[in-house]
């Protein structure tokens, strides 16, 4: 190290000026100037955050966002060279301290996770599709999914309601989120338990539906085969609408 | 691109620039870390704006002065992306974005001592060997010094010959600091090794106290600063000349207006000629 220690020392305090804004004594600088320092660095972090979870800052509102950013910044070590990846940082530093139930608000772990989710989509790199055919048996050939998606599995429905009262339904849903092949949009679609059921099993086994319809058809109680037939083939025609579900795979 | 003129690409201006309607550079600029590892709609965007230009990046998280070891994970990945863009020249800030392994996102004054030249050095000769090309490093405008024993200028001229890089000249900076710490801008131009420089950038800035200029890249260049840019151009080879502006993106005409000013001081005095302000880009 050619360094020394005392500079490295130097380098530390102010680097830690800026992530706490506690005061420091620093040799050789211009008064009133490294305050500068502080308000810049914070500002980029602030900003990168207030535009990364627009609905959780304005839910939780300035005094109160402004100290979760203070405490995130201040306390924990930013290890993403990219800074758009910061805010998964937040979220993952804001669950791992309980955050949501020391301020009372459970759904604000949900919430930043479908906030950041559809971050992720929106920019997660392009991911490689097997071949497909636009023409198939939804029920007979395999599905080739959008790969560009995520299924959360939420607590609380901040996907579709205000977070007014949201605590009363606190239970299991379920949403999609998937990024349209054409125009890189992320879209969202309200999961029940059985739909988020098939296409994980889609995703993960790749198989046809008729290979798992008894299952399907007893999470559901759907007795009638054909109206099952009508039901998947539904479910997944409005899938393949959009864009969703790209198409059957090549045998 | 010896004396081209280019522009950031920043996402606001993207299709503008991809349009060259109305901007119309001769090159592009961005910084890797806001465009590695992305897919999906903004990827389409980098591709087709790189099949289009050529391209300069400007990197941001390296942290060349930082005490800790280099993040030679991210050296790789970085490796990765400028072949796979073919870009010709890559440059850093001659600063500290990272403390106790922390990223800051800013960048923050390396103290101008001895012992700092040593160890930056060191670590931009590392770099150098680990990318297989050589850098670029660039003046950044900064507050305050910091536990300075020697001046910025011998700093920066003692870093450039010690590690064999290139020097990035920040002209917008170089006026900035004169102006924040009270030298004489073209006194410190004259100090600089001008025939190591591969690539100048130029931007607006801010004044935000009376003493006090912050570097913002958010206004149009003012006139002193395009004096001191006609003021280095005279004294040097011609290279690519950069402008940069990060928001404010209102008026393009007069973004615009900016790169065919460049191309005008840059005609006078390199006698350089420009086919994308003639609309053959």
């Amino acid at each position: 190290m050619k360094l020394h220690k005392e500079t490295r020392d130097i380098q530390h305090r102010l680097g830690d000026y800026c992530k706490t804004g506690r005061e420091v004594s620093l040799p050789g600088v211009t008064e009133g100037r490294i305050k500068h320092y502080r308000r810049l660095v914070y500002n980029v972090v602030k900003n990168s955050m207030d535009q990364a979870y627009p609905i959780a800052s304005s839910a939780l509102g300035t005094v109160l966002w402004d100290e979760l950013v203070n405490d995130f910044f201040s306390n924990h070590a930013p290890r993403s060279t990219q800074i758009w990846k910061l805010p998964h940082e937040f979220y993952e530093y804001h669950y791992s301290k309980n955050t949501a139930t020391k301020l009372k608000r459970a759904w604000l772990n949900d919430l930043l996770w479908f906030e950041w989710a559809e971050i992720e989509v929106h920019t997660m790199p392009d991911r490689d599709v097997l071949p497909y055919n636009e023409e198939g048996d939804s029920l007979v050939d395999p599905l080739i999914l959008n790969p560009e998606h995520e299924i959360l599995q939420l607590e609380f429905p901040v996907h579709k309601q205000s977070l007014v009262d949201i605590e009363s339904h606190r239970g299991e849903y379920y949403v999609l989120l998937y990024r349209e092949p054409e125009t890189g949009r992320v879209r969202f679609i309200d999961l029940s338990v059985l739909h988020a059921f098939i296409l994980m099993k889609v995703n993960e086994e790749g198989i046809p539906l008729n290979e798992f319809k008894g299952e399907i058809a007893s999470i559901a109680s759907i007795e009638s085969e054909k109206y099952l037939d009508d039901y998947l083939r539904d479910f997944m025609g409005n899938l393949m609408e959009k864009k969703m579900v790209l198409g059957f795979a090549v045998s | 691109m010896k004396g081209k003129v280019g522009i950031g690409l920043r996402r606001d201006i993207a299709n503008e620039i991809i349009d060259s309607e109305p901007i119309r550079p001769d090159f592009i600029e961005f910084a890797p870390e806001n465009w590695m590892g992305i897919g999906g709609y903004w990827n389409r965007i980098r591709e087709k704006a790189v099949s289009k230009y050529p391209v300069t990046c400007h990197g941001l998280s390296l942290s060349l002065g930082s005490p800790e070891e280099l993040d030679w994970d991210f050296v790789s990945e970085l490796k990765a992306f400028l072949d796979e863009n073919q870009v010709q020249i890559y440059s850093e800030h001659l600063s500290y974005t990272k403390s106790k392994n922390a990223h800051l996102y800013d960048l923050l004054p390396i103290p101008f001592r001895k012992d700092a030249v040593d160890h930056v050095s060191e670590r931009i000769m590392r770099v150098q060997e680990a990318l297989g090309r050589r850098i670029a490093i660039e003046n950044v405008s900064y507050y305050t010094p910091v536990a300075a024993e020697m001046s910025e200028t011998d700093f920066i001229c003692s870093i450039v010959e010690k590690s064999d890089c290139r020097l990035l000249l920040d002209v917008n900076n170089v006026y900035v600091n004169a102006f924040n710490h009270g030298y004489d801008a073209r006194s410190f131009i004259d100090n600089m090794p001008l025939d190591r420089v591969e690539y100048i950038h130029m931007a607006g800035h801010e004044k935000v106290e009376k003493d006090l200029i912050i570097d913002t890249h958010g206004r149009p260049i003012i006139d002193p600063v395009y004096d001191l840019f006609e003021y280095t151009i005279d004294r040097m080879e011609p290279v690519p000349v950069l402008l940069e502006r990060d928001y404010n993106f209102e008026d393009l005409e007069s973004i615009s207006a900016e790169l065919d000013h460049l191309r005008d001081l840059i005609r006078k005095k390199w006698g350089v000629v420009h086919e994308a302000a003639q609309g053959n880009a």
